[in-house]
């Protein structure tokens, strides 16, 4: 009798334990070891001996303050969610809201269309939006020359290339994010839609009223995750502009993958990471806290 | 292929990995000399090195497996392969990274083994190529592999259409050549400066009779002489003689004439010479201009032996094949990338092609970048964030060259 006691008990705990064990190896320890060497001055010259590697308390973080190009990735990090965040949000709520009206075939096909960016491989759409920005070459500057628009630098121009950038960031943002609010639209109950017919409501008011209040755990966690991929943003400046022209494309994650990979300076990327760390989680934070208790539908 | 790393802590783990495995890492398992030597050759010629390596691999049964490291990510490459241990046998090392590479441990000292291979005897190159240029800290871990040197390759029917006899010789020629080439028209440029090229600077630098190097061996960018070329640099574009565009195709802007002069290596024109036949006997490869001497850059690549490697005998014996002047010869042909082996630079048949006639000339004349750790990431970098900053964005031209030096102040080769 105590051992299926026992055994009722510590059942949950078994269910977890994988995932627990992935989750503890791959996502806590790594960030007590960003910290820990956070503090040395480790680089590549510690692969051939280990005794290179010295302590030298909280420089890092005195260095990364000073450092002018951890300032601009930062603000770039920042302008890029500035931009990004609302787009996504806005952009997939409506396409959404639209698709939702119809369960014809055509819309049915018009959703995988949209969530395609999506699944497809960032080289791929690195290679097909730079053939599309070129300045020389490229598809865009052609329609523009057609109505005698000159030569733009979509990659070149430090201002434009970070719209540039964003812009297929926000391309292939959508896709999952409009398939997320498809699936809340699925939740709103029919019967207050019918009711607020009833009452005389058109289209509009319906939707801003009704459907898009009762929407707001999804918009709060599209939100909360576009945020955090923001953050993170690495893919689209990575192999469009590496971090180009002049850091103009430069975000956190791309200043920190550069420090760490091509300047082999690891204790002074991990100390970046560790700030970058910080940053998000208190945005998060701050985030979870300002949210209202869900009204019950 | 570059991998994609999204999270922001990717080098930690790696690097926190590395540190754990370390120990199980560094001991070569005695057994298993067997199975393929695993080759990395930069940039795009992998298919080119297989063929090169096809009668060696006839000859003594070993297999080869070659794999092309694309240029830009040689630096990602090479950290995860040191961290993980998983390194190659035999690799080519461009020779701005030959610092990077050595201070990570990653190529074996050679010294005590040259002695057994005569094809790899020093005496074999010449001797800018081989004492200082093939080792670090005073231990030779790399071999002499291509001769990279940068030369001006000129339209010549181009710039006789508009009234230029001969490539200019000096910079000063060069930059009103350059006027007057882009006078030509709209979207017409006179020359093209590559916005990643980071020894072009340097080279101007050199010419114009400076260094960049101080007496006691430390990175010095404040001289008189880098400052003419910081003018030079910044006035080919003021003049609007230069593309702004950083996705400028240099070998297209040259074959269809938008811009007709530009410094590059022989490769470019081997790349002419394959994509543009038509084009033969209107362009021409002549000495980089010159300020008080026509000093270029020697950018050749070594190889190495990759320091765990467990089949050292193997790697060694592809390396004395691959420093064989017929095998050099040959690689010219397949690449367009020169010879080291001295036999084979004096090649008669080599030497009969007045380009190549240049290449030899000026790799007489031409200079190693310092030896310093992470050249390319950081003072290759920075210096391009200046000068592009001044030319591009219109930014203070003596603020930003006040920060460069402030940047750069204090890295030595030691």
């Amino acid at each position: 009798m105590k051992g299926a006691i026992l055994r009722n008990r510590l059942s949950p705990y078994l269910f977890v334990s994988p995932a627990m064990l992935l989750l503890v190896t791959f996502g806590v320890f790594p960030i007590f070891v960003a910290l820990a060497v956070s503090f040395t001055n480790m680089n590549i010259s510690a692969f051939a001996n280990i005794r290179n590697v010295k302590f030298v308390g909280v420089d890092n973080y005195v260095t990364l303050f000073g450092d002018a190009d951890f300032w601009q990735a930062l603000a770039n990090t920042g302008i890029f969610a500035l931009v990004g965040v609302p787009a996504i949000v806005v952009l997939s709520l409506a396409v959404a809201l639209l698709l939702n009206r119809s369960d014809h075939p055509f819309f049915r096909a018009l959703r995988s269309f949209y969530f395609i960016p999506a699944i497809t491989a960032i080289v791929a759409i690195s290679l097909i939006w730079g053939y599309l920005y070129n300045t020389q070459f490229g598809f865009l500057n052609y329609l523009l020359s057609l109505v005698g628009v000159e030569q733009v630098q979509w990659l070149s121009d430090p201002v434009l290339a970070k719209f540039s950038v964003a812009l297929v960031a926000v391309w292939r943002g959508t896709g999952l994010n409009i398939i997320i609010f498809l699936a809340a639209l699925q939740g709103v109950p029919k019967d207050y839609l019918e009711a607020a017919s009833l009452d005389g409501a058109g289209e509009w008011r319906k939707t801003f009223s009704i459907t898009v209040p009762l929407l707001r755990f999804a918009i709060f966690f599209v939100t909360v995750t576009t945020i955090i991929s923001w953050g993170q943003f690495f893919d689209e400046p990575f192999v469009l502009t590496d971090g180009g022209p002049l850091g103009a494309t430069t975000s956190v994650s791309i200043f920190l993958y550069k420090e760490g990979f091509r300047m082999n300076q690891f204790g002074y990327a991990s100390a970046g990471s560790i700030v970058l760390f910080a940053i998000i989680a208190i945005i998060t934070v701050f985030q979870l806290r300002a949210r209202k208790a869900d009204d019950e539908y | 292929m570059k991998r994609i790393l999204k999270n922001a802590l990717a080098p930690v783990v790696i690097a926190g990995l590395a540190l754990s495995l370390g120990g199980c890492a560094s001991d070569p398992s005695p057994s298993a000399a067997e199975g393929p030597l695993t080759v990395w050759v930069m940039g795009d010629s992998g298919a080119n090195f297989e063929s090169l390596v096809a009668p060696f691999v006839t000859e003594t049964g070993q297999e080869i497996e070659v794999v092309a490291i694309p240029w830009d990510s040689i630096d990602e490459k090479l950290t995860t392969s040191v961290a993980s241990g998983a390194g190659p046998d035999v690799l080519q090392i461009g020779l701005s990274k030959l610092r990077s590479f050595a201070d990570a441990g990653a190529l074996l000292p050679l010294d005590d083994l040259l002695g057994d291979y005569p094809g790899l005897a020093p005496a074999n190159f010449p001797s800018g190529v081989s004492g200082d240029a093939t080792s670090v800290n005073g231990e030779v871990v790399s071999v002499p592999w291509v001769s990279d040197t940068r030369v001006l390759f000129t339209r010549t029917d181009i710039l006789a259409a508009n009234g230029i006899d001969a490539p200019p010789t000096t910079w000063d020629e060069l930059r009103a050549d350059a006027k007057t080439l882009t006078s030509r028209g709209s979207g017409q440029y006179g020359y093209y400066i590559p916005q990643w090229d980071a020894p072009l600077p340097i080279e101007m630098t050199w010419s114009l009779g400076g260094d960049v190097i101080d007496s006691d061996g430390n990175v010095d960018f404040d001289t008189p002489e880098f400052q003419d070329a910081v003018d030079m640099y910044t006035g080919l574009y003021a003049d609007g003689s230069v593309p702004t565009n950083g996705d400028f195709d240099q070998t297209q802007g040259f074959i269809s004439g938008v811009a007709p002069m530009l410094v590059s290596g022989p490769y470019l024109g081997k790349a002419i010479t394959d994509g543009a036949p038509e084009l033969d006997g209107k362009w021409q490869a002549s000495l980089l201009p010159a300020g008080t001497s026509s000093t270029s850059l020697f950018a050749g690549s070594n190889l190495g032996v990759w320091a765990n490697t467990d089949q050292q005998d193997a790697s060694l014996e592809l390396l004395e094949y691959l420093a064989e002047p017929e095998t050099q010869l040959e690689w010219y042909s397949l690449s367009g990338e020169l010879p080291t082996v001295s036999a084979a630079l004096g090649d008669e048949d080599l030497n009969s092609d007045p380009n190549v006639a240049v290449y030899t000339e000026q790799l007489a004349s031409s200079k190693v970048l310092p030896l310093v750790s992470n050249w390319d990431s950081s003072v290759g970098t920075e210096l391009l964030n200046a000068l592009n900053a001044i030319a591009l964005t219109g930014a203070d031209r003596d603020d930003t060259l006040a920060g460069f030096f402030a940047k750069t102040e204090g890295l030595g080769i030691d």
